[in-house]
C-alpha cells in the first residue's frame, strides 16, 4: 500500500515535469491563460459585492466570508488542474483516435494515467493565485480568525478534490458510450459553478441533490466553513463520506465502463 | 524446457462489434436520431492457435481482416466477446500490471511519443511507467541507440522527425522494458524503403538477441518473407491458414512476373509461341510465368529480342492473399 501510493506519487512527479516542459513551449498561451483567469475571479467578486451592497449575508455567509468560499474554489479548481482535469477534458479526443489504448495497455491504473496525463500548472493558474489572494484578504477581515482551522481547511480542500475526481469519473464514464466528452464536461463544469454558493441556500429537496447526487454544495462550503469557524462536526463527517463514496463508486464504475471501449481501428 | 510452452495460446477467440448504420445526408442524420439500424460485425470469429515463446509469426490478411483486433485482445486493449487467450499466462484483459510489464504494442499508425519533445524525454517518461531501473534502462537505450543508429535523434523535437525515425524512436520507446511479448501492427507502413528495411533488420535481431516473441502484421510481403517463417492468414476475421511461409507461395503461388522493355519497338501483337501474356505492346511487356519455366521464358526472350531491361518479380502479397480468398470464400 505505502509502495503503491510512493510509486504513483513519483509518477505524478514524472508526468508533471514532462508537462511543464511541454507548456513552455507555448509561452504566450499561458500568459493569456492567467489573464482570462483572474478577469473571470474579478467578475465574481464585483457579483457579491454588488450583492452584498443590498443585502447583509447570504444563507447566514457575511461578504469577507463568501471571499474565502469563492477564493476555495478558484483553489480547488488549480488543484484539480494539477492532478486530474485536463485528461478528463481531453478524454473524448483520446477516445475517438484510439489514443486512449495507451492507457489500457501501460502497468498504470487507467484512472490514474489519464489524470496524470495532462496535469496542467498553468491553465487555471490566474483563478488558484486569485483564490489564495481572496481566501487570505478574506481571512484577515474576519473578526474571528483562527489559525488553528487553516491545516483543517487544507486537508478538506484535498477532500473536496476526492469529491471532484470521483464526479469526474463517473460522469466521463459515459464516454465509452457517446465517444464524445464535451458535454459530459459542461455538465461538470456546471458542478464547480455552483460550488460558490453556500450550501445553507439550499432546502429539502435541493439540499439533497446538491449532497448526494450532484456534491458541488459540499466542494467550498466545508473548508470555507473551517476556516470561518462555524464549521459543525456533521457537515465535515458528511464531507469525508461523500468523497470516499463518489470516489468507490465512480472508479467502480470507470473500471467497468472500460469494458465497452471500442478503441479506433488503424 | 521453457521454449516448448506455447507463450500465446487464443481458443475460440471472438469479438463481436455493434455497429450503427445511418444513411447518407442529413435526412438520414434526423432518422437517425430517432431510429438506428444496428448491425452486428464479426470482427474475429473463433480464431485459435498457439504461439512458442521466441516464435516470430506473421500475420496476414487484407484491410479489416481482424488482424487489429486480434492484437487488441491480445494486448487486453479489447474484451472479446467469447473465448479464452492465454499469454505468459496471464489473460490480457484483467490488465494484470505484471502482464503488462511483459508485453508491449507498437502500432505503426498511432503515436505515444510527445510531440513536442524529444524523444529522449519519452523515453524517462516510460522509465518511470515501468518503473526500470535508472542502469538498466541507460543499457538498454545505448543498445537499441546503436541499433538503430539514433544518437543524433534523441534530441530533436518529435514534431521535427521524419516519418522512420518516429517510428524509430517509437520502438525504443515500446522496448524500453525489455518485453518478452512483442505485438507490431504494421510497424512500416507508409515508409520509404530503406527504412522499411532498417526497421525490418532490427526487428530480426532483435528477436534474435532477446529470444522475444514477436507477431507482427503487415501489408508488405517483404515484411513478412524476411522476418517470419510461419505466417497466420486472417480473412474475415477467420484464421485460413496457418504455417510456413514458404508452403504457403508454393501451395498458392505457382508463377512469377515477367517484365520487359524493348530496345527498338516491336511488333504490337504478342507472338503465338508464348503463352501467359499480360500485356504487350511495342515498347513493353508483362507475362505470368510458370515458376520452373521461368529460366526457361527468360532465354527464350533475351534470345528472340533485343532487350533494354528485363525483371522478374514476386507475385505481390495482395495477390497471394486474393488467391487464398478466391479458394475460400467467406461464409456468411
Amino acid at each position: 500500500m505505502k509502495q503503491t501510493v510512493f510509486r504513483y506519487f513519483a509518477l505524478y512527479l514524472s508526468f508533471l515535469s514532462h508537462n511543464l516542459k511541454n507548456e513552455m513551449i507555448y509561452r504566450a498561451n499561458f500568459l493569456i491563460d492567467i489573464c482570462i483567469d483572474i478577469f473571470f475571479m474579478g467578475v465574481n467578486v464585483i457579483f457579491f459585492k454588488i450583492l452584498y451592497g443590498n443585502i447583509e449575508t447570504v444563507g447566514g455567509w457575511n461578504f469577507h466570508q463568501t471571499l474565502i468560499l469563492v477564493g476555495s474554489v478558484g483553489i480547488v479548481r488549480e488543484m484539480a488542474y494539477l492532478t486530474f482535469r485536463k485528461g478528463f477534458l481531453e478524454l473524448g479526443e483520446y477516445v475517438r483516435t484510439g489514443n486512449f489504448d495507451v492507457m489500457l495497455t501501460s502497468p498504470v491504473a487507467t484512472s490514474a494515467h489519464l489524470a496524470f496525463r495532462h496535469v496542467s500548472l498553468t491553465e487555471s493558474f490566474g483563478e488558484g493565485v486569485m483564490g489564495i489572494i481572496l481566501v487570505g484578504y478574506g481571512f484577515a477581515h474576519l473578526d474571528a480568525a483562527s489559525w488553528i482551522g487553516i491545516p483543517f481547511y487544507i486537508l478538506m480542500l484535498l477532500n473536496s478534490l476526492v469529491i471532484y475526481y470521483g464526479f469526474c469519473l463517473l460522469v466521463n464514464s459515459l464516454v465509452f458510450w457517446l465517444v464524445k466528452s464535451q458535454e459530459l464536461n459542461t455538465v461538470v463544469y456546471y458542478f464547480m459553478n455552483t460550488a460558490r454558493f453556500p450550501r445553507e441556500i439550499y432546502h429539502g429537496l435541493g439540499k439533497g441533490l446538491f449532497t448526494f447526487i450532484i456534491p458541488s454544495s459540499l466542494i467550498a462550503t466545508t473548508p470555507a466553513a473551517i476556516l470561518v469557524g462555524r464549521a459543525e462536526t456533521d457537515i465535515i463527517f458528511l464531507s469525508i463520506g461523500v468523497a470516499i463514496s463518489f470516489l468507490t463508486i465512480g472508479l467502480l464504475f470507470w473500471n467497468w465502463s472500460i469494458h465497452f471501449y471500442s478503441s479506433a481501428s488503424s | 524446457m521453457r521454449s516448448c510452452m506455447p507463450a500465446i495460446d487464443v481458443k475460440n477467440l471472438t469479438k463481436t462489434f455493434k455497429i450503427h448504420q445511418k444513411e447518407t445526408g442529413l435526412k438520414g442524420s434526423l432518422k437517425a436520431l430517432f431510429w438506428r439500424e444496428t448491425i452486428f460485425k464479426e470482427a474475429v470469429k473463433s480464431a485459435s492457435f498457439s504461439i512458442l515463446e521466441g516464435e516470430l509469426v506473421g500475420f496476414l490478411g487484407p484491410n479489416g481482416a481482424g488482424k487489429t483486433t486480434l492484437l487488441k485482445m491480445l494486448s487486453g486493449i479489447l474484451y472479446p466477446t467469447s473465448g479464452q487467450v492465454s499469454v505468459l499466462g496471464y489473460t490480457p484483459w484483467d490488465r494484470n500490471r505484471d502482464y503488462q510489464r511483459q508485453f508491449a504494442i507498437v502500432m505503426g499508425q498511432k503515436n505515444q511519443l510527445w510531440w513536442d519533445l524529444p524523444p529522449s524525454e519519452s523515453f524517462l517518461l516510460n522509465r518511470d511507467i515501468y518503473g526500470i531501473n535508472p542502469n538498466v534502462f541507460q543499457r538498454t537505450i545505448d543498445e537499441m541507440v546503436d541499433l538503430l543508429d539514433l544518437k543524433e535523434l534523441l534530441n530533436i523535437p518529435v514534431r521535427q522527425l521524419s516519418l522512420g525515425q518516429r517510428m524509430k524512436c517509437e520502438l525504443v520507446a515500446s522496448l524500453l522494458h525489455q518485453p518478452r511479448v512483442l505485438f507490431l501492427d504494421e510497424p512500416t507502413i507508409g515508409l520509404d524503403v530503406i527504412s522499411q528495411e532498417k526497421i525490418r533488420s532490427f526487428i530480426q535481431e532483435y528477436n534474435r538477441l532477446k529470444k522475444t516473441t514477436v507477431l507482427l502484421t503487415s501489408h508488405y510481403m517483404q515484411d513478412v518473407e524476411q522476418l517470419c517463417k510461419r505466417v497466420l492468414v486472417i480473412n474475415h476475421g477467420g484464421i485460413v491458414y496457418d504455417g510456413a511461409l514458404s508452403a504457403l507461395s508454393e501451395r498458392y503461388v505457382d508463377h512469377k512476373v515477367i517484365k520487359i522493355r524493348f530496345s527498338s519497338a516491336q511488333d504490337a501483337n504478342p507472338p503465338s509461341t508464348l503463352e501467359s501474356v499480360v500485356e504487350w505492346d511495342a515498347s513493353h511487356a508483362v507475362l505470368k510465368v510458370q515458376k520452373k519455366e521461368v529460366a526457361r521464358i527468360t532465354h527464350q526472350l533475351l534470345g528472340q529480342y533485343a532487350i533494354d531491361d528485363l525483371s522478374v518479380e514476386e507475385v505481390e502479397i495482395e495477390e497471394v492473399i486474393r488467391r487464398i480468398f478466391e479458394e475460400q470464400p467467406p461464409q456468411t
